[in-house]
C-alpha cells in the first residue's frame, strides 16, 4: 500500500521542474539585477584588496590565494554568491579552505580538518547499537603562488586501521590546482568527482542528519574520487563548471558472491586510485548556476567504460554512465533541496551469466532522488538550530541484463526512506546531530542516530 | 676511383659476413635437429623423466604416473579406494589418490587470522610445497617403498638419465646423497610447475568464462546450484568465480572440511576397530594432535575434472559422483542410506570418527545443514543437473564434439 505522501522518482523530476518554475518569481522577488552586480563587484574589489593588504604584510603568498581560487572554482558557493544571511555552515560548497578565506596565515600553507563521531541505535535490534569514530581528516592546502596550490586529504575512517581492523586509512584528495586565467584553471592530480550537492562538500558541517544521504552514498558513491586532469571554471552570469578525463571504476573487481555490490555498485568497485587499472578513461562534465543569490542549479554526467581491457575479462565494452540534477534553495530561513541521480552498465549479460546463482550479478540501471528542507529555526551569535526534514527513495539493482532459463535474480524493492532530525552548530565549524530514519518498507532498518562533527 | 675500390671491398666484405652468418645459422639449425631427437638436459625434463620412470621403485613396476595417470588427470585409473605398493605390490595404501593437476596453485599450510586452517600438501596438508611433497610417495612403504634417500639415490645413478641427471647438476651430483635426493624432488616440482599439462585451463567451463561457449540449459541449471546460497552453496568452499586479479577459479579455497564420511571397509586398515584416519590431527601427521577439533578435517580439493574420478572423498567411501553429491544433500535426513545400521536400527552417522569428535563433522553450512524430516537442499533433479555442471569442469574440451578428456590436455 502506498502512502498518501509517496515520492516517485516522476514526482522528484516535478518537484525539480517546480524548482525551476519558481525561478521567474524568484527572480521577480530579487530583480534588482543592477545592485547584485553591483554587490558581487563590491566583494570582489573587498578581496583584491584583502590581497594586496596581505601580499604587503607577508613577502610569501599567504593563505589568501586559495580564496582567490575559490572564487573561481567549480564549488557551489562561491564567495560571490553568498547571500547576505547566510554563513558557511549552512552553505553546501563551504569548502575547507573557505573558513580559512580571511586567513592571513604567515606562511603560504593551511591547515584544515574534519571530524565526525556518531551514535546508531536499531530501533528493532537494539544488540546492533553501535559507536564509531567515523571519521578523522585532516589536510592541508599549499600556495606555491598566487596561481598554483596543492590540495590534500588525508582520512583514517573507524578509528583504528591496520590488518585486522575494519578502519581504512586513505589519501582522499591529492591534486595540482593552477589558475589560468582569473575566470578558468586547470587541476591534476586525485580529485573528488563534482556530481551532487555532497561529493565535493562532504564534512559534517555542511549536510543535515549524522549520517550522509542514502542517494548520494549508495548511488553516487561518497566520496568518489578518481585521478586525472580536470578543468574549471566560472562565467560572469554565475555559472559553475568543470569537466575532465579520469581514471573511472574497475567492473572487473565485481564480486557477485559479495553484498557489497548491493549496498553501492559503484563504490563496490571504485579504484581509489590505487594502483588503478586505468586502461579505459572517462570523463565528466558538471556545472551549477548561482545567478540568483541563494539557488544553485546543477547536474552532471560522469562516463566511460569500465571493463578495462583486462585479458579474457567478458564486459570490456562495459560502459558506466551516471547523470545528476539537483536544485537547491536558500531563501530566508528556508534551505530547500532536491537530487535525482541515475546509472546505467552496459553490456553485462556475459559477466552476469558466469555469476550465475550468486547472489550479486552487475545491475543494468540503479538510481535514487530525495527532496529536502530545513528551517533555521533559531540562531545567535554564530549557534544556529535547523530541523529538517528528508525523503529519499533508492535502488541500487533497479534492473538486470536478461539472464535465461529464469536463472536471474529479481531487481531489488526500491529502498524508501524518512529521515527527519536536528542540527545544532555550537559555532559554524561544530555541530551536534540527531535524527530518526524511518524505512517504509525494510522496518528492521529503522534507526536513531546522534553525532558530532566539526571542521575547521 | 679511389672511392669506388673502397665501395668494392666493403661490398665485398659485407658478402663474407652474409656468408659466415648464414653458415652459422645454417649449423646451428643441423645441430638443433641432432638434438631434437634428446630432449635438452633441463631440471623439467628430468622431472618428466623421473614421474615415469617405474625403475625408481622397490617394484620395479611403480612411478607417480602409475597412481598419477596424466590421461586420468593425473589421478588414479582405477575405482579403488586405495592403490597398493610396496616390492610386490601388495602393500596397500590408506587414501584415495588425489589429482596432482592445479597443485602449483596451491599454498603452503598455514592458520588464517580467524583460526582457520588452510593450504598445505597432501590431504593433510602435512608438505608445504609440491617440492616437499615428492619425497612422501618415493619412500612410503605402500607406495614405491625404497624406505631411504640413499636406496632411491642408488635407483636413479642407474636410470637411463643419469647423465643428463649429471649435467645438470653437476659430475659429482651423486656422492651426496641427500643433495641428489633433494634434486630429485627439485626437478619433480619443476616438472609439475611446468608442464602445462598439469594445469591446462582448458575446460568447458573455462571456455564458457572466456566467453567462447555456452553452457547447456542443463549445465546451467547445475551452475546456478552450485552456487545459490540456498541450495547447493558448493562455492562455500569451492569457488567458481574469477580471482579478484582475474585469475581463473580453481574451485578449492584451500581450507578443510570435516563431513563425518562413511567409513570404508575396503580400506585394509579399517578392519582395526581401533583405527581410524583423522586427518589434521592425524595419523600421519603429527604437529597438530593435539588440535583435537581439528580432529576428522580433511583439505577441500579442487573440484576440476572431478568428474573423471572413480572414487570420492579421502577414503573413496563414494565410487559415482551422484552419490558423492547425494550424500552431501541427505547425510542428515537420510542417514540410514549411508552409514550402517545399529542392532536398533538406527544409523551409526559419521563411524569413521570416534565418538568424541563427531561434534567437530560440519552440520551448520548449507547444504548439510538439515534434520531429520527435513527435505534435502537438493532433490534427485536437481542432483543430476549439478553433475552435469560439475562435467564442464573436466580438462581437454572438444568444442566440436562438445566433450572433454584429460588426456587431451597433454603435450601442448
Amino acid at each position: 500500500m502506498r502512502a498518501a505522501f509517496s515520492i516517485s522518482p516522476v514526482a522528484l523530476a516535478i518537484t525539480l521542474a517546480l524548482g525551476l518554475a519558481a525561478l521567474p518569481a524568484a527572480y521577480a522577488a530579487d530583480n534588482d539585477e543592477a545592485a547584485l552586480r553591483a554587490e558581487v563587484a563590491e566583494l570582489r574589489a573587498q578581496l583584491v584588496e584583502l590581497k594586496h593588504e596581505v601580499q604587503q604584510m607577508h613577502a610569501a603568498p599567504a593563505a589568501v590565494a586559495p580564496a582567490v581560487a575559490a572564487t573561481a572554482s567549480a564549488a557551489p558557493a562561491s564567495v560571490a554568491t553568498l547571500p547576505a544571511n547566510a554563513d558557511a555552515a549552512s552553505l553546501p560548497g563551504a569548502a575547507p579552505m573557505q573558513s580559512s578565506i580571511l586567513n592571513t596565515a604567515a606562511s603560504a600553507t593551511t591547515l584544515y580538518g574534519y571530524g565526525e563521531m556518531n551514535y546508531t541505535r536499531p530501533t528493532k535490534d537494539k544488540s546492533a547499537t553501535q559507536a564509531d569514530l567515523a571519521r578523522a581528516v585532516f589536510g592541508f592546502i599549499h600556495a606555491f603562488d598566487e596561481n598554483t596550490r596543492i590540495v590534500s586529504e588525508f582520512e583514517w575512517e573507524h578509528a583504528v586501521a591496520s590488518a585486522d581492523d575494519q578502519g581504512e586509512a586513505e589519501v582522499e584528495q591529492l591534486y595540482i590546482e593552477h589558475q589560468l586565467q582569473p575566470n578558468y584553471g586547470v587541476r591534476a592530480g586525485l580529485m573528488l568527482i563534482p556530481l551532487g550537492l555532497l561529493n565535493e562538500h562532504h564534512e559534517p558541517t555542511n549536510y543535515y542528519g549524522v549520517y550522509r544521504n542514502f542517494v548520494e552514498t549508495a548511488i553516487i558513491p561518497s566520496t568518489w574520487r578518481e585521478g586525472g586532469v580536470s578543468l574549471y571554471g566560472n562565467t560572469e552570469f554565475g555559472l559553475n563548471w568543470s569537466t575532465g578525463v579520469t581514471t573511472g571504476p574497475d567492473l572487473s573487481r565485481w564480486d557477485p558472491t559479495s553484498p557489497e555490490g548491493r549496498e553501492s555498485p559503484l563504490g563496490s568497485i571504485h579504484q581509489e586510485l590505487q594502483l588503478a587499472k586505468a586502461r579505459d578513461p572517462s570523463v565528466f562534465a558538471a556545472a551549477n548556476w548561482q545567478g540568483i543569490p541563494g539557488l544553485t542549479v546543477g547536474g552532471g554526467v560522469f562516463t566511460g567504460k569500465i571493463g578495462q581491457g583486462q585479458p579474457g575479462f567478458l564486459a570490456n565494452n562495459a560502459r558506466l554512465l551516471l547523470g545528476e540534477g539537483h536544485v537547491r534553495w536558500q531563501t530566508g530561513p528556508f534551505d530547500l533541496s532536491a537530487l535525482y541521480t541515475r546509472g546505467t552498465i552496459s553490456d553485462t549479460e556475459n559477466l552476469n551469466l558466469t555469476f550465475i546463482g550468486n547472489p550479486t550479478p552487475v545491475p543494468k540501471s540503479f538510481w535514487g532522488g530525495y527532496v529536502q528542507g530545513a528551517w533555521r529555526a533559531w540562531e545567535h551569535d554564530g549557534s544556529a538550530i535547523a530541523p529538517f526534514v528528508r525523503y529519499e527513495e533508492y535502488n541500487t539493482a533497479a534492473s538486470y541484463e536478461a539472464i535465461p532459463l529464469g536463472l536471474g535474480v529479481d531487481p531489488l524493492v526500491t529502498s524508501k526512506l524518512w529521515t527527519a532530525g536536528v542540527n545544532y552548530w555550537l559555532n559554524p565549524n561544530v555541530v551536534f546531530k540527531a535524527d530518526y530514519q524511518q524505512f517504509r518498507n525494510e522496518s528492521d532498518r529503522n534507526r536513531f542516530d546522534l553525532g558530532v562533527g566539526f571542521q575547521f | 676511383m679511389h672511392l669506388k675500390s673502397f665501395h668494392h671491398t666493403r661490398a665485398l666484405r659485407r658478402a663474407h659476413n652474409i656468408f659466415a652468418c648464414c653458415l652459422l645459422a645454417f649449423a646451428s639449425i643441423a645441430l638443433a635437429q641432432a638434438q631434437s631427437t634428446t630432449p635438452p638436459a633441463t631440471p623439467v625434463a628430468l622431472g618428466k623423466a623421473i614421474f615415469f620412470d617405474p625403475s625408481l621403485s622397490v617394484s620395479g613396476k611403480m612411478s607417480c604416473a602409475t597412481c598419477h595417470d596424466p590421461a586420468h588427470a593425473h589421478a588414479q585409473s582405477n575405482a579403488l579406494a586405495v592403490q597398493s605398493g610396496g616390492a610386490f605390490l601388495d602393500v596397500p595404501g590408506f587414501r584415495a589418490v588425489p589429482s596432482l593437476r592445479y597443485l602449483n596453485l596451491g599454498i603452503a599450510f598455514h592458520f588464517e587470522s580467524d583460526g582457520t586452517p588452510a593450504g598445505g600438501f597432501n590431504r593433510d596438508g602435512r608438505a608445504n610445497s609440491l617440492l616437499e611433497q615428492a619425497e612422501r610417495p618415493l619412500l612410503a612403504p605402500h607406495e614405491m617403498a625404497n624406505g631411504t634417500h640413499a636406496e632411491t639415490v642408488a635407483r636413479l645413478a642407474n636410470a637411463s638419465y643419469a647423465d643428463d641427471f649429471r649435467r645438470v647438476f653437476g659430475n659429482n651430483v651423486f656422492d651426496d646423497i641427500d643433495g641428489a635426493f633433494f634434486r630429485m624432488q627439485f626437478a619433480l616440482e619443476k616438472y609439475e610447475a611446468t608442464d602445462p599439462g598439469f594445469h591446462p585451463f582448458d575446460s568447458k567451463y573455462d571456455y564458457f568464462l572466456a566467453g567462447k561457449v555456452k553452457l547447456s540449459a542443463q549445465e546451467l541449471r547445475g551452475f546456478s546450484l552450485f552456487n545459490r546460497p540456498d541450495k547447493g552453496k558448493c562455492l562455500g568452499c569451492h569457488p567458481s568465480t574469477r580471482g579478484s586479479d582475474g585469475s581463473p577459479p580453481v574451485f578449492t579455497d584451500y581450507t578443510y572440511d570435516n563431513l563425518g564420511l562413511p567409513r570404508n571397509t575396503a580400506i585394509a586398515a579399517n578392519a582395526d576397530a581401533a583405527y581410524y584416519d583423522l586427518g589434521l590431527c592425524g595419523p600421519f601427521r603429527a604437529d597438530l594432535a593435539d588440535h583435537t577439533d581439528l580432529c576428522g578435517a580433511f583439505k577441500v580439493p579442487t573440484l576440476r575434472n572431478v568428474a573423471t574420478r572413480q572414487v570420492f572423498f579421502h577414503n573413496g567411501s563414494f565410487t559415482t559422483l551422484t552419490d558423492a553429491i547425494r550424500f552431501y544433500v541427505r547425510r542428515d535426513t537420510n542417514p540410514e542410506q549411508f552409514y550402517p545400521l545399529d542392532a536398533n536400527g538406527v544409523a551409526q552417522k559419521f563411524n569413521d570418527l570416534p565418538v568424541e569428535f563427531h561434534k567437530n563433522v560440519n552440520t551448520s553450512e548449507v547444504p548439510y545443514d538439515r534434520h531429520p524430516g527435513e527435505a534435502p537442499r537438493l532433490n534427485e533433479d536437481e542432483i543430476a543437473d549439478l553433475v552435469v555442471f560439475l562435467q564442464t569442469l573436466t580438462d581437454g574440451y572438444d568444442a566440436l564434439s562438445n566433450t572433454a578428456d584429460p588426456a587431451r590436455s597433454l603435450n601442448k
